[in-house]
């Protein structure tokens, strides 16, 4: 599949033909994606299928052996993390990865990322302003309570709360999110699945998701991917109908038991 | 972590305070200079322990090589002083007696400039910062972390240890520079026994201390810590990762490199021993008994450990075990004080903090929040 022209397509986030060999095996074979503005796009697929390594592409953990990366009209393909990052890129990883050591404030402070060098932070004390925003945030995620508390001592479903806030706080325009209901008990799965709907409009999200019940309850539209590529596009009752993506979730009970 | 306090702001500047004020005040009831010269050699390790703890403590960066910025500076002073010493065999004008006896018939290049004090002192920081900045920049450009890190750091202090001990002709070898003249400066002049001498160390100790304190409160400080947790994480909210890291490790070895010349003064020579190992290896001993995620539990970790290996050596019945003792009492810290001596004071709870927590809750309950989890 040829390359087709960048840029005309008005998508915030375009991948175009990416290809991610690690070791001889290809994760990922000719992806072609493009996801909108104010969208919140699930990912969906079978074990192996490609998803976070699609994730880890955009946000520059990966570097792909072929294929452009473009956000909001900008190539970002070969930047390093830090960099994408910058350009406005969010990720949450499938292991939660809080700063154990830090209070729940300061984990909070260092996703606050407005100015990144090293020099000007060493005169920037407290959290210069933003600390009604911060207490804002906890209030959202239900950790107002634990501002003090350090993040190593939250529970399991506490600390992917925080994470979600230090997403927001970061103020990412996308968000890629790993499976970020795991774990979580059913009252937390809707809550978040409440909190994901607030945020769609505003933000762009990608959410690699197992779960059909919270996919059905957040998601407009469904990619499904399969052996590194994109299998099918389209909404909830298109894909559950759809005879290709019911192939090759053949032996897994269909999609709605993967 | 549990049971801890973390105590305010304001507790820690008072404890950094008295400690100052304590340090300051010793010499008026000291009337023994040899005892004056023990307790600055203290201090200077204390300002070395707590230079490691900036990039250890902080940046989870662990510097074996901590002695190359110690000895360096060391060095960069001892140069400065040898060139005011004035020789007995060629007399006022004459070359350092070490290289008259290496047959070496004019200065060598790099010594020149030693002959100003500004620029000896600005060397002895300048230096091993710049050192700090090659390897950093190499190092955590790469994404070297961890246990690799530090093998690097070793294998530097081996490397620079090597060439200072085998270029005799320029560094005096293994004899080190000896018979140096006293530092005048401002009118002062700091010879090991001193009070000068000692209260430069003191008041370079307490002003560090508060220094690297800003550092460490300040957003910079902050992500340095975040980059101690999880590095990776920090990179996706936007930080140049490798570029704190190196921050961290150079401003560690621009302290290390102040007391290298402190300590110059108060042994009024220069060795290849203060740029070895061993030292480098006792250095995190000290930081890891005092508390290597405070600065001032460092600097006290490095005051205590020797001077009870200090007093403990002097005492006779102690003369063949001390060292067993010392090993035997670090022993013990790391294994029931993982976070260091410094971890007692953080467990005494402080009224104010217990009173601010209670308002918090009674605060929090009024809200009637959501509970997650």
């Amino acid at each position: 599949m040829p390359a087709r022209a960048v840029a005309t397509t008005g998508a915030i986030l375009e991948l175009r033909d990416i290809t991610v060999e690690f070791a001889g095996f290809v994760a990922i074979a000719g992806l072609t994606l493009d996801v909108h503005e104010g969208e919140l796009r699930c990912l969906i697929g079978p074990n192996g299928a490609g998803k976070t390594t699609a994730l880890d592409v955009i946000c520059g953990k990966v570097k792909p052996a072929s294929g452009k990366v473009v956000l909001g009209g900008r190539e970002i393909t070969r930047l390093e993390e830090h960099q994408i990052a910058r350009h406005g890129v969010g990720r949450k990883f499938q292991v939660p990865s809080v700063f154990r050591d830090l209070t729940v404030r300061q984990n909070m402070e260092v996703a606050l990322c407005r100015a990144p060098g090293v020099l000007g932070n060493l005169f920037r004390f407290g959290n210069s302003g933003a600390s009604e925003q911060l207490e804002k945030l906890a209030e959202l995620v239900g950790l107002e309570e634990a501002m003090d508390v350090a993040a190593g001592a939250l529970s399991h479903g506490q600390t992917q709360w925080l994470e979600i806030a230090l997403l927001l706080a970061q103020d990412a325009r996308l968000i890629l999110m790993d499976e970020p209901t795991a774990g979580m008990t059913a009252h937390e799965t809707a809550k978040t699945a409440e909190l994901f709907n607030r945020l769609k409009g505003r933000h762009t999200l990608i959410v690699v998701e197992h779960d059909m019940g919270f996919i059905k309850e957040i998601s407009d539209i469904i990619s499904v991917m399969h052996q590194g590529r994109l299998l099918a596009e389209g909404t909830v009752r298109e894909i559950e109908t759809n005879a290709e993506v019911r192939a090759a979730y053949l032996g897994s009970g269909g999609i709605s038991g993967a | 972590m549990e049971g801890q306090h973390k105590h305010p702001i304001w507790a820690k500047l008072v404890g950094y305070a008295a400690f100052c004020v304590v340090i300051l005040i010793l010499p008026l009831f000291i009337t023994d200079d040899y005892l004056l010269n023990k307790l600055a050699r203290y201090l200077v390790f204390g300002l070395v322990a707590m230079a490691l703890s900036i990039s250890w403590g902080y940046a989870g960066i662990l510097n074996l090589g901590q002695a190359v910025s110690f000895g360096l500076g060391s060095y960069c002073m001892a140069m400065a002083l040898k060139l005011r010493t004035i020789p007995i065999q060629t007399g006022a004008e004459g070359l350092p007696d070490f290289m008259v006896w290496n047959n070496v018939k004019s200065l060598p290049w790099f010594w020149e400039p030693f002959h100003s004090y500004g620029f000896a002192i600005a060397a002895g920081v300048l230096v091993p910062t710049i050192l700090a900045l090659l390897i950093g920049t190499f190092v955590f450009r790469a994404r070297v972390t961890g246990v690799y890190v530090s093998i690097i750091t070793l294998a530097l202090l081996v490397v620079i240890n090597l060439v200072v001990i085998d270029r005799q002709r320029l560094t005096g070898g293994f004899n080190g520079l000896t018979d140096l003249a006293p530092l005048e400066l401002f009118g002062l002049t700091f010879d090991p026994y001193a009070h000068a001498t000692y209260y430069l160390i003191a008041v370079s100790l307490g002003a560090a201390l508060f220094l690297g304190l800003a550092v460490v409160h300040s957003k910079t400080g902050l992500i340095m810590q975040a980059i101690r947790d999880d590095e990776n994480r920090v990179r996706y909210f936007g930080y140049d990762v490798a570029a704190y890291q190196t921050f961290a490790l150079c401003l560690s070895a621009a302290v290390a490199g102040f007391a290298g010349m402190l300590y110059t003064l108060v042994m009024a020579f220069a060795s290849p021993t203060f740029l070895a190992v061993p030292v480098s290896l006792s250095i995190v001993i000290w930081s890891a008994v005092g508390g290597r995620a405070s600065l001032l539990g460092s600097a006290m970790g490095a005051i205590i450990v020797t001077g009870v290996q200090g007093s403990l050596s002097d005492t006779p019945a102690f003369l063949e075990t001390w060292t067993l003792i010392m090993g035997a009492l670090f022993i013990i810290v790391v294994l029931f004080l993982p976070r260091g001596l410094i971890s007692l004071v953080d467990r005494i709870p402080l009224g104010g903090s217990a009173r601010r927590r209670a308002a918090a809750a009674t605060g929090a309950a009024s809200r009637s929040g959501i509970n997650a989890g």
